[in-house]
């Protein structure tokens, strides 16, 4: 068989030149720290890659929802805490004119107390966050509750409720009107809180007591609202940590896809290395064994 | 011619010999590296021999011809493979340039667009009332509107640009079938006089390689020499002296794009374009009218049914203001390329279901983002990114596949080209041993002349 020149150079340089770009996609990887960048690189990973990518941004997209949903049900469970306590206050109140002790001029001054705390109360219907009233259902634009003659308090917001995005088809309510609270299902707070101050200042010592119970109405009502409210709190935080996970999972399986193995593109880059250097020196070493070199 | 004087004759006919030997070893010497270029060997042998006592006698030596080597059958298997080597190269080119469309990588691309976007409707639907969450919907949709958009204009760019360079293919076919055909009637009339035509004949060579590396070809050469060369389905592209062109014809149905049509003296009106299956112009159609026009298709796809899916939903709600029935997207624009923001005003974005004067109303808001987890009818009952996704992994494997092949074309056409130099190639310690025998041999024969001479001198000095 003949050897010809081309063939020696030809198939060196062949080699070379691929030896070549092998050791520049390893390099490439190496530099990038990635293992896919195009379609091209891998294209079954280049579409997980863009399915997972878009995972990635819902579930961070569910956080970012879970939190602004916790700190709205949050306001709602620190107002009703404060609900709480001004019905308890006024119960007292109530308890103390209701005695036949207290003259009518002390009731008169229990009035007068009561229906600070009536106003105090109307103010916590009122609750805002960030301008939006937070107990007006969805019509958040405006105060959820005024006064309008005498004692009469009017709910100016809706009964609907809103919820949040939390998961794949998954929502949960950020949101409890004020009519399913205040002036809702059982009885109707500012209601019983008028009655009361009408028995209150016209001495009606029977109305009085009847206003107890109104009163014993409002705690409980109250207090489903708080259960309801710490359960929405409780299940935004659950899917949250639900969702910290599935944000890990889904991480690893895009950096699984996409990123370079470092210990194995290093060790490729080692050998291609040798590769060239073998190359390159076969090339000298070929044009040393030249017969040319020998005639003198 | 016996006798001294036939000796003098031995001896000046082998110096011409030798030395018309050192002239083929110095051209092959010369074009060691001259691609396309066959080694030439000369061919010696005796002359006629005399008759005489006791018998014939030589009469030196004498050069016969000077021929090519050159195996046949690896040349045809090297002009199919150059076919595969310019097709497969036109088409890696042409799908690396094409796959830029896809920067996902650095969430650059459309698959981040739409992302970004659906995750501006959610909060949106978070926060209804909000009107800077409302701004920055706005601004992503607008986004995601531009990068399809661009990504359109880069494909249209793109196969624009495939169609300068099947235009300049065209031009080079024609420029190197007139080549051939000179180059036809040249070897005729060297080898009718019984010459062989070997550097004409290894240019021509050479120009059909680089024309099959444009365009699939079959060839067959006459009794005198002269190839012809066939293109398409047989349309004959040199026949002797003569050339018939391809030309490049704008197709209104194909964008105005180029077809390639064979003009047989008659005009241009052989649409040649589908025929064509192999070489260069083969690569540039496929990625032209094939792979970039593909991808616009799919990403029309995408388009209209984004914008048909987000519009019908957009149309049930209510914006702060109280319109209802906006489009969101323009709805005569369901193409990638005509995609744009039907909605300005932040006011009119329909969140809620109900009309006016409920802020925190945030039904449709929700109904609208989870559009980004909605199996699609029109996509095949995938979702947007679903759609994408398998759009751009689909295109990776064909880039992938074409790559592969490339990379094995190359190969194998390597292989080829050691089999070709193995015949054909210079081999340098080859040619210096035959240096060497020649100038040896050449200064024997001087050697012969002047012992004659010698001789001739010693006979007249015996007349003194």
């Amino acid at each position: 068989m003949r050897v010809a020149d081309q063939q020696m150079y030809g198939i060196l340089l062949g080699n070379l030149q691929r030896s070549r770009l092998q050791l520049l996609t390893s390099q490439e990887q190496i530099s990038s720290q990635k293992r896919v960048t195009t379609p091209s690189d891998d294209p079954s990973a280049f579409g997980q890659i863009v399915l997972d990518k878009s995972a990635l941004s819902q579930t961070t997209q569910w956080v970012r929802n879970i939190n602004f949903g916790t700190s709205r049900v949050n306001a709602a469970d620190q107002a009703l805490g404060q609900v709480q306590n001004l019905i308890t206050r006024v119960r007292e109140l109530t308890i103390q004119a209701g005695s036949d002790t207290t003259s009518a001029e002390g009731r008169q001054s229990i009035a007068k107390e009561v229906r600070q705390l009536q106003r105090q109360l109307v103010q916590l219907g009122n609750t805002e966050v960030a301008g939006q009233a937070i107990f007006g259902g969805t019509k958040t634009d405006v105060q959820a509750f005024t006064i309008s003659s005498g004692d009469t308090v009017v709910y100016q917001g809706n009964n609907e409720t809103q919820s949040i995005a939390v998961g794949e088809n998954q929502t949960v309510q950020i949101l409890v009107p004020g009519s399913s609270i205040f002036t809702g299902a059982t009885t109707n707070i500012f209601d019983s809180l008028r009655d009361l101050l009408t028995a209150l200042e016209s001495n009606d010592r029977v109305g009085i007591q009847a206003g107890l119970g109104g009163l014993d109405l409002a705690t409980a009502q109250i207090s489903d609202a708080q259960g309801t409210i710490g359960a929405l709190a409780n299940r935004l935080q659950v899917t949250h940590d639900a969702l910290d996970t599935a944000t890990l999972t889904i991480t690893q399986s895009i950096s699984d896809n996409q990123d370079a193995d470092l210990a194995t593109a290093i060790t490729q880059l080692r050998l291609q290395e040798v590769a060239v250097q073998a190359a390159s020196e076969t090339f000298t070493k070929i044009f040393d064994s030249s017969l040319i070199n020998y005639l003198r | 011619m016996s006798g001294l004087n036939g000796l003098f004759g031995i001896g000046s006919n082998a110096l011409a010999t030798f030395q018309r030997a050192l002239s083929v070893t110095g051209q092959n010497i010369a074009n060691v590296s001259t691609p396309g270029y066959s080694r030439q060997e000369i061919t010696l042998s005796e002359s006629l021999p005399e008759n005489g006592q006791p018998g014939q006698i030589g009469t030196g030596v004498t050069a016969t011809e000077i021929r090519r080597s050159v195996d046949s059958f690896v040349e045809r298997q090297l002009l199919s493979s150059n076919e595969r080597v310019g097709q497969f190269g036109a088409s890696q080119k042409a799908l690396s340039q094409i796959q830029l469309v896809f920067n996902d990588a650095n969430d650059q691309g459309i698959a981040a667009g739409l992302n970004e976007f659906f995750k501006a409707w959610q909060d949106v639907a978070t926060n209804p009332a909000d009107l800077t969450a409302r701004t920055v919907l706005l601004t992503k949709a607008d986004g995601l509107t531009k990068l399809l958009n661009q990504a359109d204009a880069q494909l249209s760019a793109q196969r624009t640009s495939l169609d300068g360079q099947v235009q300049s293919s065209i031009n080079d076919v024609n420029a190197l079938a007139s080549k051939i055909a000179d180059l036809n009637s040249q070897i005729k009339l060297t080898e009718i006089s019984g010459q062989h035509a070997n550097d004409l004949r290894d240019q021509r060579g050479r120009f059909l390689n680089d024309l099959a590396g444009l365009v699939e070809i079959s060839s067959i050469e006459d009794s005198t020499g002269q190839v012809t060369v066939f293109v398409g389905i047989g349309q004959v592209l040199v026949a002797e002296k003569t050339v018939y062109t391809l030309t490049g014809v704008a197709n209104v149905a194909n964008n105005g794009l180029l077809d390639v049509r064979y003009d047989g003296g008659t005009g241009p009106n052989t649409d040649i374009t589908s025929a064509i299956s192999g070489g260069r112009l083969k690569g540039l159609i496929d990625a032209r009218d094939t792979t970039a026009a593909g991808l616009q298709t799919s990403l029309n796809t995408l388009t209209s049914q984004l914008v048909s899916q987000v519009n019908t939903q957009h149309r049930l709600g209510y914006g702060l203001d109280g319109s209802t029935t906006q489009d969101f997207f323009t709805a005569s624009g369901t193409a990638a390329g005509t995609i744009s923001l039907a909605l300005t005003d932040r006011q009119k974005i329909a969140a809620s279901s109900t009309a006016a004067g409920v802020p925190g109303n945030n039904v449709n808001a929700l109904a609208l983002s989870n559009l980004q987890t909605a199996s699609v009818a029109g996509l095949g009952n995938t979702t947007f990114q679903g759609y994408y996704s398998a759009m751009a992994g689909s295109f990776g494997a064909t880039l992938q596949g074409a790559t592969r092949d490339l990379q094995g074309q190359e190969i194998l056409h390597d292989q080829l080209l050691a089999h070709r130099a193995e015949v054909s190639g210079v081999s340098m310690d080859e040619e210096l041993i035959n240096l060497l025998k020649y100038q040896r041999a050449f200064e024997a024969a001087s050697k012969l002349i002047t012992t004659s001479d010698e001789m001739l001198q010693t006979i007249l000095t015996l007349k003194r």
